[in-house]
């Protein structure tokens, strides 16, 4: 071979190399293959049961109890911090929901059909606002106690499942469980995946990811996360970020509780016990690192439904049986794995 | 010097608990003036560049910009005033772009409802960094490039270019040749040249003497918290500057002190 044949040669096989690199270095792309590797796989293990829309819709539904929570963490993470409390604060918000609603049925108020849906905006904005405060303290603890995320978050999670344990004194608070809203949309006979709470999820992922990455909040949550005394010294208030970014999460995590409360028909102080470490480990699959300044909120939606499709896919399996047990491994395998690409990319990336 | 003293600083006094940072610091500066501030570690820079950036408020004395009395609450009210401060080691974002560095905290948003929201204009913004940091002498790799991809000597041009295109009045460099190589120092003492000839007042911090001696019309060197010596770079050499620095010559009294 000739000098120049090896040349052009190796010119060809360059760039096709690199764009591969560049494509495996996007984790949305990685998220992608794995969701289409994991479905197709569930969908020969399961006998073809899998991608069903009832399944599909089951999966969707846990995707859009945990995404709010998910995408609070992500703007958290992004600035170097963690929340924590965002479990307690589901709890929380939804028992100070199940107290609403009961104390609206003692008075002889009518929810049900067409007449609950004043009511389930009163306890969305309710669950908000439980969550905004739980969020504003959070933000107090750091601003002023200087009190590091990890700590300030780890005490405000204990303090809102207190609470809500001394509100619902340990009982589930019923209210009614026929709500329209988690009902499947349909078209004619054909039952969609999707309901109207997974469907607002939805929308208000897309909401914070166009906030995230096109507007000067989600500029400064990076900035802040990637270097806060340049951010500082640009002039930009680090406290007011900090109160918007925590206040942010602590929100979703009060609206995560509405649709918490909705879908089981119930406030409970154990409703979001545990949702924080499926919140962080969505995160940190979604390809957000925890030093602050990474993180893509289309990674993260993804991160959170292979996290969810796993779960449910391993319980759907006839090939061999999965014990339901399985499933926290099976995450802790997930986020192992989710870091360990990351370091790999980094690796590569320098090269 | 004939032209306008831009920024003055009278009789500052800092103390940390009780130890005195700053005793009785005076200094002048002219617009298209560079004043190279050096001293030992432990001089008072540090504190001096902090008062004058509005980062710390003095205990004691006064500061004149363009010879009205000013009291910086906040480093933000300095910058909005046209004092621009660079400091050591800490001027960018490196997850961001350039161009997202290069506006940080004076953002462009686009028009109508969804610019009240705070949406960016990415296109304009990356358009005029560009632009910008080429006026100050600056080339500039892509604007839309995340600065961790740039080297280190590229990494302080953005900064410096920053500052330099920002600074209406006052610009202040603290220890901006750090870490840099010979060539890449040399370009950022020629944009420190081009702010001076921008009709900027330059405050220039470092431990590099040939550079300070190099770029500097004035020199001022603090020891112990207190201005030992201000006078034109051309009446020190290597030697002089160093004595002066460490105290092993000594030092007349200067004025304001």
């Amino acid at each position: 071979m000739t000098d120049s044949k090896q040349a052009s040669a190796f010119k060809e096989q360059t760039p096709l190399r690199a764009k591969i690199s560049s494509l495996l270095s996007n984790q949305s792309v990685v998220l992608l293959i794995t969701l289409v590797v994991l479905g197709s796989f569930f969908q020969w293990g399961s006998d073809g049961i899998f991608l069903q829309t009832g399944l599909l819709g089951t999966v969707l539904d846990e995707w859009g109890s945990y995404i709010l929570l998910a995408v609070g963490q992500l703007f958290v993470v992004i600035t170097g911090g963690i929340d924590l409390s965002v479990g307690s604060t589901v709890s929380l918000s939804s028992v100070v929901a199940g107290w609403f609603v009961v104390q609206q049925l003692q008075k002889g108020a009518d929810i049900t059909g067409d007449a609950a849906l004043p009511y389930v905006l009163l306890i969305a904005v309710i669950c908000l606002l439980v969550g905004l405060l739980v969020g504003l303290l959070n933000a107090f603890l750091i601003n002023k106690l200087k009190i590091v995320p990890f700590i300030a978050t780890l005490a405000t999670m204990g303090a809102s499942n207190g609470i809500a344990v001394m509100i619902s004194v340990g009982m589930p608070l019923q209210g009614p469980n026929d709500w329209a809203l988690g009902a499947p949309w349909m078209i004619g006979d054909f039952q969609l995946p999707v309901s109207t709470m997974v469907v607002a999820t939805m929308v208000i992922t897309a909401i914070a990811g166009l906030f995230l990455h096109k507007s000067r909040f989600g500029l400064y949550t990076y900035s802040l996360g990637s270097n806060p005394f340049a951010t500082r010294g640009a002039g930009i208030s680090v406290e007011k970020q900090i109160v918007k970014v925590y206040m942010l999460s602590g929100g979703l995590a009060g609206l995560a509780g509405a649709y918490s409360y909705v879908r089981l028909g119930a406030g409970s102080n154990t409703s979001g016990m545990g949702m924080e470490l499926y919140a962080i480990a969505a995160v940190v699959i979604g390809g957000a690192s925890l030093m602050g300044g990474v993180g893509r909120i289309v990674g993260i939606a993804l991160g959170t439904l292979v996290l969810f499709v796993v779960q449910s896919g391993l319980l759907t399996m006839t090939v061999v049986q999965v014990s339901p047990d399985l499933k926290q491994v099976i995450v802790a395998i997930l986020i192992a794995a989710a870091v360990a690409v990351q370091t790999l990319q980094k690796k590569n990336g320098r090269k | 010097m004939s032209r306008e003293v831009i920024y003055e600083i009278k009789n500052a006094s800092k103390r940390y608990g009780s130890v005195v940072a700053l005793d009785g610091a005076s200094l002048k500066l002219h617009a298209g003036e560079v004043v190279g501030l050096v001293g030992d570690n432990g001089a008072g820079k540090s504190t001096l560049v902090k008062v004058l950036s509005g980062a710390h408020a003095p205990d004691g004395g006064q500061i004149f910009l363009e010879g009205k009395e000013v009291s910086w609450e906040s480093p933000r009210q300095a910058l909005e005033s046209g004092v621009e401060t660079l400091y050591q080691d800490s001027g960018l974002a490196p997850h961001l772009t350039v161009s997202q560095n290069v506006f940080l905290g004076r953002e462009i948003t686009v028009k109508g409802i969804l610019g009240k929201l705070g949406f960016l204009n990415k296109k304009k913004m990356e358009h005029e960094a560009h632009r910008d940091l080429e006026a100050v002498g600056i080339a500039v790799p892509a604007s839309n490039r995340a600065v961790s991809q740039l080297s280190g000597g590229q990494r302080q041009a953005v900064a410096i270019g920053r500052a330099v295109s920002w600074a209406k009045k006052v610009i202040i460099l603290d220890e901006p040749t750090n870490h840099l190589g010979a060539r890449q120092a040399g370009e950022v003492l020629n944009i420190i040249k081009n702010a001076k000839a921008k009709g900027l007042g330059v405050i220039f911090i470092s431990h590099t003497l040939p550079h300070v001696l190099e770029v500097t019309d004035r020199i001022v060197v603090l020891r112990l918290g207190r201005i030992v010596k201000d006078a034109p770079t051309a009446e020190f050499t290597g030697d002089t500057l160093i004595g002066t620095i460490t105290g092993t010559i000594q030092t007349i009294k200067v004025e304001g002190d």
